[in-house]
């Protein structure tokens, strides 16, 4: 989970992490930049926003006096960065920047754990140079200063510089571990005049699942709620996990893979998917299934579901019970196809009988006649 | 033959008493798995699943029941604790299913089975399953039968979807390895395809990939050496938009490399049968068995 820059810079402040002294203006009370206490200028106005570019969108502007800030503010406080209206500003004096890096402190796979990247020149651009300079560390106790140093050495050629880089990359490393942070990105990490160094902005992402032992990420969480429609609340609340795309056919599917490939079958037979819908992680009772079905019924963009579980730990004659009892109680004539397969399937006819439905033996079936009412050629 | 897992394991359940723990004794027990102990701390001395005794720690059941293998089924909060148990108690294969589990603490559980000389398994996976022979997992087993290909997945119910496909078509499997949606694994693609290669009986590998991480990278790499296996792959979420987690952690396109078309041409570039969606599955691995017969005509 994405946290704004102020709240990432929060937490980077608190373990010794250099960033400016900003001032946060939220969105939700009435915008007070007078009573912010702020004299000194020129400063930099910034959206918070969880999407990527705003650099480039006009979302950080540079105002010179009291009678421009309130301006800029409400502006933009009304702007939408790739369709996000930001929750908030943050001012911030602004840095007479000598140079800009970029530092990264991400999980990654290829290490087995961490990996830090640097590169010395950072910025809004830092997708067009070339790679940053990669440490796998893996396990953070695994992290060398002279690993690292070695590394560094070709690519940063000033070495006091240098030296700080490596001391903030071993400091990140232990703070991603312990607070539970995926990616920790520092860009621009500045250098000031005075040769001393800056988080001038933070992009961290905390891992969700550590939502049991911390206090903050179980907040995010729950905020992250907050921002959707009730329908979805209700499906993310049961452990669903939804992707909203532009097509027609509502997709309700059990596990990542196979909610992915039947969504690539639909496209191969000519048909558009409504949503990546995994219910998988969800209870496989009426109950856990309602709020799903009931979103998809709601939704205007779906004219046909396409449900469809193969299931190992997931019982089928449980699904298909569900199914009836969900059935039974919805009041919408979207057309419902069904592919059921997996432990206990051979009770599922049985089962489907008792209320009229048919449950298609192949995905690729199941997917036809989904595509097929949907109005699609085939 | 089959990688890691075969009727030789001496399984152990850590969580044994919970629902899930009760499910898989059943369900392993008739597909041959040798279950041996339940660990449960607080419950020591009662019996699961009939006759499998409970043990208080992990070490009490290795020593009692000569355990060398243990599955875990207790909440994410407490995976860390039981798994660095079972690897530091001396087992060789650790398997952990469950999903949401913090990557802090995989990173620690994969780095203590390295320091250990344990395998690890999971987590966020289905587990793995040795046809014919034993399974340590929740895999649906009509899926499966014996054979030779290896099957590596990202994605529990696709490994499914696929197992059973070839399955059908007569196609048996040596091994199905769930290596899991997260990034950071227990065992990873590349781990489990240098399993299969020393593996005399496995012929051929089909690999179950997605859109998002770096593993396909090492797929291809294995594929381009002059002595590998035949591997049939299928990457899943060609539609997916970039940008957004499909579900799994990993599952994320973040740049170009990271898309279905680089995957898919990298890895046919390195040789590998990559099947244009599930329809194609069991030809592809067909096609992957077929030149592994030729080059093995031309030796």
């Amino acid at each position: 989970m994405m946290m704004l820059e102020h709240e990432g810079k929060r937490l980077l402040a608190g373990v010794g992490v250099p960033v400016p002294q900003g001032t946060v203006i939220e969105a939700s009370a009435a915008p007070d930049t007078a009573g912010a206490g702020i004299s000194a200028f020129p400063v930099a106005v910034k959206a918070q926003v969880r999407s990527g570019g705003r650099g480039k969108q006009g979302g950080v502007r540079q105002v010179r006096t009291a009678g421009e800030l309130a301006d800029t503010v409400r502006n933009l406080l009304q702007t939408s960065f790739g369709g996000e209206t930001p929750d908030a500003v943050l001012i911030e004096p602004w840095l007479s920047i000598e140079r800009e890096c970029y530092l990264c402190v991400a999980v990654d796979g290829r290490a087995g754990g961490y990996v830090v990247m640097y590169a010395p020149r950072g910025g809004v651009d830092i997708e067009e140079g070339p790679p940053p300079a990669r440490y796998p560390v893996g396990a953070p106790w695994n992290f060398r200063a002279h690993e690292l140093r070695k590394i560094l050495k070709d690519v940063e050629p000033d070495y006091q510089w240098r030296e700080k880089v490596i001391a903030l990359a071993q400091r990140l490393v232990r703070v991603a571990s312990m607070h539970d942070c995926s990616t920790i990105e520092i860009n621009p990490l500045a250098k000031l005049a005075d040769g001393s160094l800056i988080a001038a902005d933070a992009k961290v992402v905390r891992d969700e699942w550590a939502h049991f032992r911390n206090q903050e990420i179980h907040a995010l969480r729950e905020a992250e709620k907050g921002r959707v429609g009730k329908l979805l609340r209700d499906c993310l609340d049961m452990g669903h996990m939804y992707v909203r795309l532009d097509g027609d056919i509502g997709l309700m599917s059990g596990g990542a893979g196979m909610t992915m490939a039947a969504m690539d079958m639909i496209a191969e037979q000519g048909g558009r998917p409504a949503c990546f819908l995994d219910v998988s992680p969800g209870p496989t009772s009426a109950h856990g299934y309602r709020p799903a079905l009931a979103m998809l019924d709601a939704d205007p963009q779906v004219t046909v579901i396409l449900f469809s579980v193969f299931g190992g730990g997931t019982q089928m004659q449980r699904v298909a019970n569900s199914v009836k009892e969900l059935m039974a109680g919805r009041n919408s004539s979207k057309p419902v196809v069904f592919r059921l397969d997996g432990t206990n399937v051979d009770q599922v006819p049985g089962i489907f009988a008792q209320f009229g439905a048919h449950n298609h033996a192949r995905l690729e079936d199941a997917v036809s006649e989904a595509v097929r009412l949907a109005g699609n050629p085939a | 033959m089959s990688v890691l897992l075969d009727r030789t394991n001496r399984v152990l359940i850590q969580g044994a008493t919970g629902q899930m723990g009760t499910f898989f004794i059943e369900d392993a027990r008739k597909y041959g798995t040798n279950v041996v102990a339940g660990v449960s701390p607080g419950r020591a001395g009662s019996m699961v699943g009939g006759d499998v005794p409970v043990f208080g720690s992990v070490r009490a059941a290795c020593e009692e029941t000569g355990a060398d293998t243990a599955i875990v089924f207790v909440q994410p909060a407490a995976v860390l604790a039981a798994t660095i148990e079972a690897i530091e108690a001396g087992c060789r294969l650790v398997v952990a299913t469950a999903d949401e589990l913090p990557v802090a603490d995989t990173i620690e559980i994969r780095a203590a089975a390295r320091a250990n000389g344990a395998a690890f398994v999971g987590p966020n996976s289905p587990g793995l399953i040795s046809p014919g022979k034993a399974k340590l997992g929740f895999m649906p087993s009509f899926c499966y039968r014996e054979g030779n290909v290896g099957v590596i997945s990202r994605s529990g119910s696709l490994s499914y979807e696929g197992a059973k496909r070839l399955t059908m078509a007569g196609i048996g499997q040596s091994t199905a390895i769930g290596i899991g949606g997260d990034p950071v694994k227990g065992t990873t693609a590349a781990e489990a395809l240098a399993l299969f290669h020393q593996d005399p009986e496995t012929s051929a590998v089909l690999y179950l990939g997605e859109i998002g991480g770096s593993e396909e990278l090492f797929v291809a790499e294995y594929a381009s050496r002059t002595d590998a296996k035949p591997i049939a792959a299928l990457i899943v979420g060609k539609t997916a938009p970039p940008g957004k987690k499909m579900g799994h952690a990993a599952a994320l396109i973040g740049s170009k490399a990271e898309g279905h078309q680089a995957k898919v041409a990298m890895l046919r570039e390195a040789g590998v049968q990559v099947a244009n969606g599930l329809g194609e599955v069991v030809s592809a691995t067909r096609a992957a068995l077929a030149s592994r017969t030729r080059a093995a005509a031309v030796a």
